[in-house]
């Protein structure tokens, strides 16, 4: 079988993708690796395509000039809004300058395995190929955990929690594809944390000017559970001047907010199956997403579940391109055959 | 295994694309008999118990949830012995039109229910999905029903549907109804604590930590901070509307604990307290805020979830509702 798909992939460039809330990523066999914000813009009118250039702008940069663009993020709490037609085009779009990040030489073909959270219906994983199928020759969709394990090669005996920015994401790996019952989802996730720390925040700084996206910064730069010894303070202006603000209890208190739900569905996980599979998979969580880089946050996990019994909590090297890379390595592995009908 | 693992995510993806058969179908076809033993269980539990039984389902079932909630109310399941059944809030509410002339030389007309939450903002979700702003509207539905059935008054809410109304706006709502009484529903949520609790509060300073936490979390749609209510909780705390609220919330609180201990001995009474809550302040009407039940504890979120749950809710609260406004009548007691 190795020397059949040798002879074809000297034809083909393998992608793996990982289409998430906030961030999506490409991870491509010649060796390119690249990452966007998952936000997509288009200049409201002639005018605004005029001063900014560019029919279409991505992530930071689409956020910057959001004044002037109709701003999408269309995976909002993981999935494809059905039926709304700008969605399905900024996915299109996502995907479209990602390969092109990935430097495609002309005339290969390019073969795919997206990785989407796992909530995505069946429904939206259609729209989702819908969106795809247009860039690429071949395509498998596969639920984004399940592309982080198998990367990993947590083939058997193991937990993955990914916590992406509107979801939360649970998957019990036991020698098979996950099934429903494996996978689990809850809404507590990088976005709760935001709302929180927002709410937070207006609480004690009534005067202070800032917004949601200035909060999110604040989350990705301080993010930490139970102790840290350094301060945290920001600059907000107040009134027009610059002033200084002591944030490090809101920081704190917004990440725990995650905590309760992120326990209680790893013990439910974790106890449906039997005491001896239980035990192997305690030693093998492995936390990915951009929630596993909240400092403290694998110890937390590890001893809320010490009480039942010795466990390890580990977390991926590489968050932003855990998803992709597995995604590619399912997509390297795949038999020439079963692309051929895809 | 590795080999095994890929195939299987071929056939998915033939699956997805409409052709081949596979493991999808198998997995549904399993799913789909779970659900109607798990049905038949629950027929068959009412009929031999003719009580409410709560099943646990599975969690893809559990997402139908949003869905019934926008069913109208259909018959309750017949009630548990000891719970407010439809006769005993006829028997309370009997009295009901006579009270309060003791206090403000009027009577009770005017009734506003407040469903927290909405739009937006989705209060409190639960770990399986169940948000606050869903459950509270149901409930205060349910809650205006027993109201105009039972009662002389009029009921208006702040919302009737799914719609973000700002926190002072629901203030100025009953301000301009010229409300004479002010109940506002909501659910709790405790990190940390697996625990199941009711809590009543009515508007007041409070230097508790915990409940500084919670008004924090309701207030979090209103433009003013904490600070702000300071200087008026001062000037509120010697006037009526404070012992009135307070003596509204327990009955509240006594009816919602009276009938969930039944349900579920488990479940902490925390009493009744003062909290700076910007939906209470500014009403010189009785006006209390229920933290009807507990979304952290997951056996409550599905109890939550079932439709019989909520409706004793709502009958809870309109028992409270009745039993406050008959307390000026002092027949009212032996009757009971
Ligand atoms: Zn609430």
């Amino acid at each position: 079988m190795k020397q059949n798909d040798e002879q074809n992939q000297e034809n083909v460039l393998f992608v793996g993708i990982d289409l998430g809330t906030s961030r999506s990523a490409i991870s491509a066999s010649n060796g390119k690796r690249e990452w966007i914000e998952s936000y997509v813009g288009w200049p409201k009118d002639f005018i605004a395509e005029q001063v900014i250039g560019k029919p279409v702008l991505f992530g930071e940069e689409a956020l910057q000039h959001r004044l002037s663009l109709d701003l999408c993020r269309p995976l909002e709490r993981g999935i494809i809004k059905e039926g709304i037609e700008s969605s399905e085009r900024a996915v299109k779009e996502i995907i479209r300058h990602l390969i092109d990040l990935a430097k495609s030489e002309p005339g290969k073909q390019i073969h795919a395995v997206v990785g989407v959270p796992s909530d995505s219906l069946k429904v939206n994983k259609l729209a989702i190929r819908r969106a795809v199928a247009e860039h690429v020759q071949a395509l498998m969709v596969v639920t984004e955990p399940f592309a982080i394990a198998y990367g990993m090669n947590l083939l058997n005996n193991a937990l993955v929690i990914d916590i992406g920015a509107g979801t939360t994401d649970f998957c019990i790996m036991h020698g098979t594809i996950p099934s429903e019952e494996d996978q689990k989802t809850i809404f507590t996730a990088g976005d709760y944390i935001d709302e929180q720390l927002f709410n937070y925040l207006i609480e004690k700084y009534p005067n202070s000017r800032f917004n949601k996206n200035m909060v999110r910064q604040f989350k990705e730069k301080f993010s930490f559970v139970r102790t840290l010894d350094e301060d945290i303070r920001v600059e907000l202006p107040v009134d027009g001047k610059p002033v200084m603000h002591d944030i490090k209890n809101e920081v704190r208190r917004a990440c725990e907010s995650i905590l309760p739900a992120l326990v209680d569905t790893t013990t439910e996980m974790i106890a449906r199956f039997d005491p001896e599979f239980q035990m192997k998979i305690k030693n093998n969580i492995v936390m990915a997403g951009g929630g596993s880089l909240i400092r403290g946050i694998d110890e937390y996990l590890q001893d809320a579940l010490k009480e039942y019994g010795a466990c390890k909590v580990t977390r991926v090297k590489d968050p932003l391109f855990a998803g992709s890379d597995g995604a590619l390595k399912l997509a390297t592995d795949m038999p020439a055959k079963y692309w051929e009908k895809l | 295994m590795r080999r095994e693992i890929l195939r299987s995510v071929y056939e998915d993806n033939l699956v997805m694309l409409g052709q081949g058969r596979s493991l999808l179908t198998k997995r549904r076809l399993y799913l789909g008999k779970k659900y109607l033993i798990a049905a038949l269980l629950c027929i068959i539990a009412v009929l031999v118990n003719g009580r409410h039984v709560n099943i646990s389902f599975s969690p893809t079932e559990l997402t139908a949830q949003t869905a019934m909630m926008n069913m109208a109310p259909a018959l309750p399941p017949p009630a548990p012995e000891g719970v407010p059944n439809p006769a005993e809030l006829n028997s309370v509410a009997g009295s009901g039109n006579v009270a309060l002339s003791r206090m403000f030389g009027l009577k009770i007309k005017t009734i506003m229910i407040d469903a927290g939450h909405g739009g937006s903002d989705s209060g409190t979700v639960g770990k399986m999905g169940t948000k606050e702003k869903d459950i509270t509207l149901d409930i205060a539905r349910r809650l205006r029903q027993h109201l105009e059935a039972k009662g002389n008054y009029r009921i208006l809410m702040t919302r009737e549907d799914d719609s973000a109304v700002s926190l002072n706006r629901r203030v100025e709502l009953a301000k301009t109804a010229k409300a004479d009484l002010f109940i506002s529903v909501h659910i709790n949520y405790l990190p940390q604590k697996p625990i199941n609790i009711i809590e009543t509060y009515y508007f007041g300073p409070s230097t508790d930590a915990n409940i500084l936490r919670l008004a924090e979390q309701e207030n979090a749609g209103s433009e003013q901070g904490l600070s702000d209510f300071r200087a008026i909780v001062e000037k509120l705390g010697k006037t009526m509307k404070l012992q009135e609220s307070r003596e509204f919330a327990e009955s509240i609180q006594s009816n919602m604990v009276r009938y969930s201990r039944k349900q579920n001995s488990s479940i902490q009474d925390f009493g009744v307290k003062r909290a700076p809550f910007v939906v209470l302040l500014g009403l010189e009407v009785p006006s209390v805020l229920a933290e009807v039940s507990c979304m952290s504890n997951r056996e409550e979120e599905k109890e939550l979830q079932q439709e019989g749950h909520r409706e004793y809710i709502a009958r809870s609260l309109a028992l409270g509702i009745f039993d406050y406004l008959n307390k000026g009548d002092l027949t009212h007691e032996a009757k009971r």
